[in-house]
C-alpha cells in the first residue's frame, strides 16, 4: 500500500470560522474513499484546498511525497490531480463531445494549436469518443452541453473530471440534486470508473448505502477536523460517528 | 455545402466590384472591411474568450500611427502594414499582461483607461503624433518586394485589392483559429473559467494570447487606414471608437463566426444611410441595437440560423 496524498496541519479560515482545521490525513493509493460528514463540516474546502481551488492559511499537502501546498490548480492537474464540482461546472455552450475533447487535448498538451482542425487531432478525438461512451452520452454527442438535462450533466462532469486521466480524483457530490434513478445512475458510473480505471477516487457523499457499500476507506469529518477514520465497518460501529451524524439509521 | 457557395460568390462579387463601382462605393467597402477585421478580433475577445474590451480602439490607433511613421519615414506599403500590425501586438501584449489579470467589469474599466492612455499620448505627444491636427500628407507607397513585384498604389481600385487580400487572409486565419485547439481552450475558458483551469489550463496564458490576437487584429485594421486617408488624427485612439466593433458585434451577433462580419456590414450601411437624414444617426442605431439585443439575444445572424446557433 503507497500513500497517493498526505496533509499536515492543514488549516483554512474564513474569518472567525475554522472551515478546515489542523486536518492530518492520508489517502492510500487504489482506495475508493468517501469524506462524510454534516452540513459545513469542511468536505468542499478540503476538496478545494487538496485541488488548488483554494490556498491554505496552514499546513502542507503532499501528493507522492512532493509538497504541492501552493501549486496552481492546473499544475495539479498535470501530475495527476482532477476533480468534479458541486455546483455544476461544465462548459454550458460547446458540445457535449466539446467538453469532453478538451480536457483530452490539454492532457496531450494539444491544446494551443492555433491553425489545425479539431478533427485532425485523431488521438484526442478517438479518445473523447471513448470516454463519451465510458459516461453513457454516446447520443448527446452534438447537443450543446447547457441543454442536457441536470442528471446528464451529472455525468457529463464526471466525463471531463476523468478525461484529464488523473491518478487520483475528487468527486464532489456526484449525485447531488438528482432523482433517485439519476442517482443510481451516476454512482453505477462511479462504480464502473473506479473498477475500470487505475484511478484512485476520493468521493464526497451524502448517501450511507452508497458509502458504505463502495468505500474501502471512510473520513468522518465534523466542525472543520477529521472526527475519525477507518473502514466502514469500523466508523459503523463508531459511538461518535453515529451520535453527531449517522444516527440510528445504519 | 450552400454556404460554401455563398461565400465563394460573395468573394467573386467582392473581387469584381471596382470593374462597375464608382471611387466611393469602393471607399466605403474599404471601411466596412476595416471594420469588419477590427471586430472580428474583438469578438475573439468577447465572444470566443467571454472578455469585454473598450480599448480596442488604442491598438487600432497603434496600428494606424504605427503604419504612418514607417509610411512617411520609409514608403513601402508592406513595410508599413506590417510594421503597424506588429506595434500593435507589441501594445496588446504588454498592455495585456496588465488587463488580463481581471474579468468582466475591471477588466472593461482597465481596457478603457488603457486605451485612453493611448488616446491621450496621440493627442499630446506633439512630436511624435503630430498632435491635433494628426499626421498628414502620408504617401499610399507602393506594394513593393524588392526584385519580385512592385505595384503602383495611386488608383483607389489597387489599393482596394490589397486591403481585400488581406482582408480574406485575416478573416481565413481567424476561421481557421476559431475551430481549433486553441480556439476550443478560449470557448473554454468564456464557459468556466474555473473549469478550464481544473482541466490543466493556465486561463491567464490564454487570456493574453487571445488579447494579443485581438489587439493585432485592431491593429491589421488600424495600419490599413492611413494609406487610403493620407492621415491619421486621434480620434481614432478615442473611446468613441472603441464602441464601433462593440455595436457591429452585437448587431451581426456575438456567438457566430460571420456576427462581426456581417455587423460591421450593417452599421456600415446604416450608419450610412441615416446620416443623410439626421446628424443624431447615434440615437437611431442605438434604438436597433436595443431592439436586436431586447429581442434576438444572437444578433441578426441567429435570426437566419435559428436560435442557439454557434456558426
Amino acid at each position: 500500500m503507497k500513500e497517493i496524498i498526505r496533509t499536515e496541519g492543514l488549516g483554512k479560515y474564513f474569518g472567525e470560522m475554522a472551515a478546515v482545521h489542523q486536518v492530518n490525513f492520508t489517502l492510500q493509493e487504489g482506495f475508493f474513499t468517501s469524506i462524510i460528514g454534516p452540513n459545513g463540516a469542511g468536505k468542499t474546502t478540503l476538496i478545494n484546498l487538496l485541488s488548488g481551488y483554494l490556498l491554505p492559511d496552514a499546513g502542507k499537502i503532499f501528493f507522492r511525497g512532493t509538497e504541492i501546498t501552493r501549486m496552481r490548480p492546473e499544475k495539479r492537474v498535470k501530475i495527476g490531480i482532477s476533480r468534479s464540482f458541486q455546483v455544476m461546472n461544465i462548459f454550458p455552450r460547446l458540445t457535449v463531445f466539446e467538453n469532453i475533447l478538451l480536457p483530452v487535448l490539454s492532457r496531450l498538451n494539444k491544446n494551443a494549436r492555433p491553425f489545425s482542425s479539431l478533427n485532425s487531432q485523431k488521438e484526442a478525438v478517438e479518445e473523447a469518443e471513448r470516454i463519451l461512451n465510458e459516461v453513457w452520452l454516446r447520443e448527446e454527442r452534438d447537443l450543446p452541453a447547457g441543454q442536457l438535462s441536470h442528471g446528464d450533466q451529472r455525468l457529463l462532469e464526471l466525463g471531463i473530471a476523468v478525461a484529464a486521466n488523473p491518478q487520483l480524483c475528487f468527486l464532489d457530490e456526484p449525485s447531488s440534486g438528482m432523482n433517485p434513478i439519476e442517482r443510481i445512475k451516476v454512482l453505477e458510473l462511479v462504480k464502473k470508473l473506479s473498477a475500470e480505471r487505475k484511478t484512485t477516487l476520493a468521493i464526497v457523499e451524502h448517501d450511507m448505502d452508497v458509502v458504505f457499500s463502495l468505500s474501502d476507506w471512510i473520513v468522518v469529518m465534523n466542525r472543520g477536523e477529521i472526527l475519525a477514520e477507518g473502514k466502514p465497518d469500523d466508523i459503523r460501529n463508531n459511538q461518535e460517528v453515529r451520535d453527531i451524524y449517522l444516527g440510528e439509521e445504519i | 455545402m450552400k454556404t460554401r457557395l455563398a461565400i465563394l460568390s460573395l468573394i467573386i462579387f467582392l473581387a469584381v466590384l471596382p470593374a462597375f463601382a464608382g471611387k466611393y462605393l469602393l471607399y466605403v467597402t474599404i471601411h466596412i472591411l476595416l471594420l469588419s477585421i477590427f471586430s472580428l478580433g474583438f469578438n475573439l475577445l468577447f465572444g470566443y474568450t467571454g472578455l469585454l474590451s473598450f480599448g480596442q480602439a488604442g491598438f487600432y490607433a497603434v496600428g494606424a500611427y504605427g503604419c504612418a511613421k514607417i509610411l512617411l519615414a520609409y514608403p513601402s506599403l508592406l513595410a508599413g502594414i506590417i510594421g503597424g500590425v506588429a506595434l500593435a501586438g507589441v501594445a496588446s501584449l504588454v498592455l495585456g499582461i496588465l488587463c488580463i489579470r481581471h474579468t468582466r467589469i475591471y477588466f472593461s474599466m482597465l481596457t478603457l483607461s488603457f486605451g485612453m492612455m493611448i488616446f491621450s499620448l496621440a493627442w499630446k505627444w506633439r512630436d511624435m503624433t503630430g498632435g491635433d491636427d494628426g499626421l498628414v500628407g502620408i504617401p499610399r507607397a507602393p506594394l513593393e518586394i524588392p526584385g519580385l513585384l512592385r505595384l503602383n498604389m495611386a488608383p483607389m481600385e489597387n489599393y482596394y485589392y490589397v486591403v481585400l487580400v488581406f482582408s480574406l487572409l485575416a478573416i481565413y486565419l481567424f476561421h481557421r483559429l476559431v475551430h481549433s485547439p486553441l480556439g476550443l481552450t478560449l470557448q473554454g475558458i468564456r464557459d468556466s473559467e474555473t473549469r478550464t483551469a481544473c482541466v490543466g489550463i493556465s486561463v491567464r496564458n490564454y487570456r493574453l494570447v487571445s488579447f494579443t490576437i485581438a489587439g493585432m487584429y485592431a491593429g491589421l485594421a488600424g495600419a490599413l487606414l492611413p494609406p487610403l486617408e493620407s492621415t491619421v488624427t486621434p480620434p481614432v485612439a478615442h473611446w468613441s471608437f472603441s464602441a464601433e466593433p462593440v455595436l457591429a458585434t452585437l448587431l451581426g451577433g456575438i456567438y457566430t463566426f460571420s456576427g462581426p462580419i456581417v455587423g460591421a456590414f450593417l452599421f456600415y450601411v446604416l450608419k450610412d444611410i441615416i446620416v443623410r437624414f439626421t446628424q443624431y444617426w447615434l440615437i437611431c442605431l442605438g434604438a436597433i441595437v436595443l431592439v436586436l439585443v431586447l429581442g434576438f439575444r444572437g444578433g441578426v445572424v441567429s435570426i437566419f440560423q435559428g436560435k442557439g446557433g454557434r456558426g
